[in-house]
């Protein structure tokens, strides 16, 4: 009984075998390469301290090997930075700030919300700035907060550490050094603080930003960046 | 209790450190997640950490992840 059931399973094909493949519609698929990255600088910005979880921090271990990457990315154009910061750690802003101005991509930052502190010299370190309208960025000199040793050397270390972020301001954007000196030490403008709230026209007004806009401005303004940086490579072969 | 001091807050009430560990960063299919265990033992998505969009509109948080298929970094 049990051998001819089985002998005559196999003479009979199985449904199966009778379908030649088994096919799936295609969805045209997007391509999954994006010419464009975008980099989103958001929250605290993280520096030799690791905050704790409940903190929405932006850290340079993440961010540096992402910038790397873009600039070693073939298929990779161009960079939007999108900034919504309210500052953070001088050493960690300045050097995020040091590998956007060093890339050879062209790179576009927008400021919304807030960009502020050393969020400044992330906004101006890109090939072009935006600001929103209604985005903040408040410039005012560096603190720390902490454990303060001697006042001479606290105030030279600290001076020091001011001369780099403005001097990075100053060479990466239209402003000038008096002007943002002004703007750092200006009274009666923050609560019970220095400095100065400039408001998106305003930003531009100073220099500080190149022009007011949003998200459609920024992409084109990558996309003319890197059609330009196409024309020049092709003028250098 | 009323503090006026300049140390940061976080420098005054530190953090336990059991609360820093429920975050990790992982690699999931070729990109990096900000990741917190959930009380089912499954990881939930906090922070999508990539620059590329394409990966945003596949990874959002929320989205629980099973250990087995996560590559812990660290």
């Amino acid at each position: 009984m049990e051998e001819r059931d089985i002998s005559q399973e196999e003479t009979k094909p199985s449904p199966a075998e009778n379908i030649v493949q088994l096919g799936q519609t295609n969805v045209p698929q997007l391509s999954s390469d994006s010419t464009i990255h975008c980099l989103t600088i958001v929250g605290q910005i993280e520096g030799h301290i690791q905050l704790p979880p409940q903190n929405k921090t932006t850290k340079y271990e993440h961010i540096i090997p992402q910038i790397v990457a873009i600039e070693q990315n073939p298929n990779i154009e161009g960079l939007l930075v999108v900034l919504n910061t309210v500052g953070g750690d001088v050493e960690a802003g300045l050097a995020i700030a040091e590998m956007l101005a060093s890339m050879s991509k062209p790179t576009v930052s927008i400021v919304l919300g807030g960009g502020h502190s050393i969020g400044v010299p992330i906004a101006v370190s890109c090939d072009y700035s935006f600001i929103a309208e209604t985005a903040t960025m408040t410039i005012h000199p560096i603190r720390l907060t902490g454990l303060v040793i001697g006042v001479p050397q606290t105030f030279e270390y600290l001076d020091k550490m001011q001369e780099r972020v403005v001097n990075f301001v100053v060479k990466h954007s239209n402003i000038s050094e008096e002007k943002f000196k002004e703007l750092m030490f200006s009274k009666g403008n923050l609560t019970r603080d220095i400095g100065t709230n400039v408001v998106g026209t305003d930003a531009v007004k100073y220099g500080l930003i190149d022009e007011v806009g949003g998200l459609s401005q920024a992409m084109r303004k990558l996309r003319e960046l890197i059609d330009h940086s196409h024309q020049q490579g092709a003028m250098l072969q | 209790m009323i503090l006026h001091t300049i140390v940061p807050e976080f420098l005054v009430f530190q953090t336990n450190e059991a609360e820093y560990k429920k975050q990790r960063t992982v690699q999931y299919n070729g990109v990096t997640l900000l990741v917190q265990q959930t009380e089912t033992n499954e990881y939930e998505i906090v922070r999508v950490l990539s620059s590329d969009p394409q990966h945003y509109l596949t990874y959002e948080p929320g989205i629980k992840l099973h250990a087995t298929s996560l590559q812990f970094m660290v």
